[in-house]
């Protein structure tokens, strides 16, 4: 683009197992709050792990005024809360927008997938006459972003972009494509998911849920985590954003986006893909790797994911790979699939904002083949004017966004 | 900004299996629906559908095991093949170039998420298979086609219902436009499924749900709903110049595109919103309603959709609308919900480059409220050089593309 107006995040709206709203969520990640606990929203007795990172206090009719929660599936449910939230968070006085100017903007990795599950509840028990019109209805993922816009009565682009784990990424980096070329003033955008049977039967069956702790890094890690969570950035351009004298939390400096091409589940043995993502991102934000002060890792706490990824950061950023500060938050709040990178994206702003990095917690004896600075167990104080928001996911597709510090 | 040049096109369709036999058969007016008996589940339904009974993967996808790709992600792996074919990308070209892949799609493969679930609720947990389980992944269909064809920039899904085709070509477009991406594959597909088909029907969407029309006539004061229908459908899309400078054969043009939400949708589109996403598309592109020379519309044989959509053309065309001559694939090929957009883009490059519109099914009397539009009812020669592209969701989501022909003028 000739002239490339800059994208700033002006609002940040989340919901999490460890904390709902900027305040209350940032604290809990510096403080090192764990999210964990057995399921409670199935029975899994039939299972060989036992643990999940639900979000146990949620009340939809705290968040939802519009539309009616009980006609709209969970990952909307906390979609909406977090939009709602992050909206609040930039002051964004919604008489003053044109909402046909308003987008929103989402990434899943199931969607709404208690819809399908109940289907597949009354498949075997052989009452799908009973169905009804509320699969149809409530199932589809596109549904979420369009519940959002709805309850916000937002009338711009809406769209759902369900690249699984790395989804949240994809969903900011097309938001902010969506504001550069004028196509919308505002945008909201996010990950959303929620707790989910078919998800979490998936990664048990591969072996890949950790059955007592998530820790990135370590080496007696044994896997991740399923959680659940929602997160939005408000963005906008950095010149109205200024004009209305918005808090502008950081700017979106660019991102990279590529396929391994390799295999669906697992990442490329040379980290192939996710190098030549980060250095994508590095290239369009007008960034070199000497520059980034913090990266928000993939971190899921599974055996190969934390090696592969310890691989691809040494590929793209050499002997800097070991001076730059590294944390996973999912080793709190667990994958919450889509919502992942979209948290971590508001990670990213905090820690631009705060000066401060949340810990990679329950990292007590480093893997020696992930031998980077992952700031073990304490948040630490620190310079971060630029940050790097890696995600990872089925497909091998890999993501990096990059968040700057905004010069005012 | 950039130009986005069409270079090569590849379809999987009820049709057959490329742009001119699939134009050929619309302009025939052949019908994809036929009668299906579905009985599964204690669900026991009778309906016209648009299942593609004839798709053989092994006639496209050869040399590797096919096993880990489900149906969903066996026709798009197959028509990104006939597309990177058509557009003349050799596999020696795809290792030393990155190109990407952009896939609308309404629901990845719904059957394979619900078998799936269905194998561990019955069997037990421990019994799912982990390779199914890498299919139930909305993404799966694209990233699997990128493993098979070593497609190594840019991976998205795009889901926005039945407009996801169509929002995933003005996504690739502004990759290219705006972006340092110089050869995206982009379009869309869903298949025909039980857990989809039970799903529509039972929301009473389906024809003869609640009408008295069997077939899916859109704009027709006979229609009732639409017929579910399946397929695929991506298109090369490349920056201009390095188009050229490869010696690409140039197809046409992506030349704008534009979209809108209806918050107060959730079940319809609204007129205006339909509207806002023509008005958008056009003045993305540069150029005139006056010079759109055929529209090819969404109507699908839907009550109240079709009806808000010729409206809105209508107001879009600011009552010139009956000049324009407007076709409606979907009553033959049926509601391909994610590959409907794509495919309707397939058609209206063969449409301007044959010079034949092809004509609007079963249409002989349209609905009272239907404003005055040239709806074809037959298929018709027309002289195109700029073609509008409507798809309209269930739920509030309104999409609008714009095309060039690679007539004389391009």
């Amino acid at each position: 683009m000739t002239t490339r107006p800059a994208i700033a995040v002006t609002g940040l709206g989340m919901v999490t197992s460890i904390g709902t709203g900027r305040e209350e969520f940032w604290n809990a990640l510096l403080a090192g709050k764990c999210g964990f606990g057995p399921v409670r929203s199935f029975n899994t007795s039939g299972y060989s792990v036992h643990l999940g990172a639900e979000i146990l206090d949620f009340d939809p009719r705290t968040h939802v005024a519009r539309l009616n929660p009980s006609m709209i599936g969970r990952s909307s449910q906390l979609a909406i809360a977090a939009a709602r939230l992050a909206l609040a968070d930039a002051s964004m006085d919604l008489g003053t927008i044109d909402r046909s100017r308003a987008g929103v903007c989402v990434g899943t990795t199931s969607g709404e997938p208690h819809f399908i599950e109940r289907f597949d509840d009354r498949y075997v028990q052989g009452e799908m006459a009973r169905a009804g019109d509320g699969f149809i209805r409530g199932y589809p993922c596109h549904v979420v972003p369009g519940h959002v816009a709805a309850e916000l009565e937002f009338a711009g682009e809406t769209m759902m972009i369900p690249t699984a784990c790395a989804a949240g990424n994809y969903a900011i980096a097309h938001a902010s494509d969506v504001l550069r070329a004028g196509r919308a003033d505002i945008m909201l955008a996010g990950g959303a998911d929620c707790f989910s049977r078919i998800t979490y039967t998936g990664f048990a069956r591969l072996g890949a849920i950790a059955p007592e702790l998530c820790q990135p890094f370590d080496r007696n890690r044994k896997g991740m985590v399923p959680g659940e969570g929602a997160a939005f950035l408000l963005l906008e351009r950095k010149d109205e954003a200024m004009a209305r004298g918005a808090r502008i939390y950081c700017e979106i400096a660019g991102y990279g986006l590529s396929c391994d091409a390799h295999h669906m589940t697992a990442a490329h043995p040379r980290g192939e893909g996710a190098s030549r993502a980060m250095a994508m991102a590095l290239k369009q934000s007008g960034m070199a790797a000497e520059d980034v002060d913090y990266i928000s890792a993939h971190g899921t706490g599974t055996p190969t994911n934390d090696r592969l990824e310890t691989i691809a950061v040494k590929k793209t950023f050499g002997d800097l790979a070991y001076k730059v500060p590294i944390s996973s938050v999912k080793s709190m709040l667990g994958h919450t699939m889509g919502a992942a990178s979209a948290i971590e994206a508001a990670v990213c702003a905090l820690a631009i904002t705060h000066q401060q990095i949340p810990p990679t917690m329950n990292l007590h004896e480093q893997d020696p083949e992930c031998d980077l600075d992952f700031v073990p167990n304490q948040a630490r104080k620190c310079n971060v004017k630029v940050a790097m928001n890696n995600a990872y996911a089925f497909g091998g597709n890999n993501s990096s966004l990059v968040f700057t510090a905004s010069a005012a | 900004m950039k130009r986005v040049a069409i270079t090569g096109a590849g379809v999987i369709t009820s049709f057959g299996d490329s742009p001119a036999k699939f134009h050929s058969a619309l302009c025939n007016g052949e019908r994809a629906a036929y009668r299906l008996d579905h009985s599964e589940a204690g669900v026991s339904v009778c309906r016209q559908g648009g299942h593609i009974g004839s798709f053989e993967p092994e006639q496209y996808l050869k040399g590797k095991p096919l096993r880990p790709l489900d149906r969903t992600g066996r026709m798009v792996a197959a028509t990104a093949k006939l597309a990177l074919e058509n557009s003349g990308w050799t596999v020696e070209m795809l290792r030393g170039h990155d190109v990407g892949l952009v896939l609308g799609t309404m629901f990845g493969s719904v059957h394979t998420i619900s078998e799936f679930d269905r194998r561990g609720l019955t069997e037990g947990p421990s019994y799912v298979s982990p390779m199914d389980f890498a299919n139930t992944v909305l993404n799966a269909a694209a990233g699997q086609t990128a493993i098979w064809h070593n497609l190594r920039a840019i991976n998205s899904t795009i889901a926005c219902g039945a407009t996801s085709g169509l929002m995933a070509l003005g996504y690739a477009a502004d990759l290219i436009r705006y972006g340092s991406h110089t050869a995206l594959l982009a379009g869309g597909a869903d298949e025909f499924c039980f857990e989809s088909f039970c799903g529509f029907d039972q929301a009473g969407l389906l024809c003869r749900c609640n009408g008295h029309s069997e077939f899916p006539i859109p704009f027709s004061a006979q229609r009732s709903g639409f017929a579910l229908g399946e397929g695929a459908g991506l298109l090369m899309l490349e920056e201009w110049n390095a188009a050229v400078e490869r010696g690409a054969s140039i197809l046409g043009e992506i030349r704008g595109h534009g979209s809108a939400y209806d918050p107060a949708g959730n079940v319809e589109c609204g007129t205006e919103t339909i509207t806002r996403a023509m008005n958008s598309a056009l003045h993305d592109s540069g150029i005139l309603s006056a010079e759109i020379g055929c529209i090819s519309a969404s109507g699908n044989g839907s009550v109240a959709a079709d009806r808000n959509e010729a409206v809105a053309i209508h107001a879009a065309f600011n009552g010139s609308g009956d000049a324009v001559p407007v076709t409606a694939i979907k009553s033959m090929v049926g509601e391909a919900l994610g590959a409907s957009g794509a495919l309707q883009a397939v058609d209206l490059l063969q449409t301007m480059q044959t010079g034949v519109l092809p004509g609007i099914r079963g249409l002989e009397q349209p609905g009272p409220e239907i404003p005055a539009l040239n709806l074809c009812r037959d298929k018709q020669e027309i002289t195109a050089g700029f073609g509008l592209i409507n798809s309209v969701g269930f739920d509030g989501n309104a999409c609008s593309l714009v095309i060039a022909g690679a007539s004389p003028g391009l």
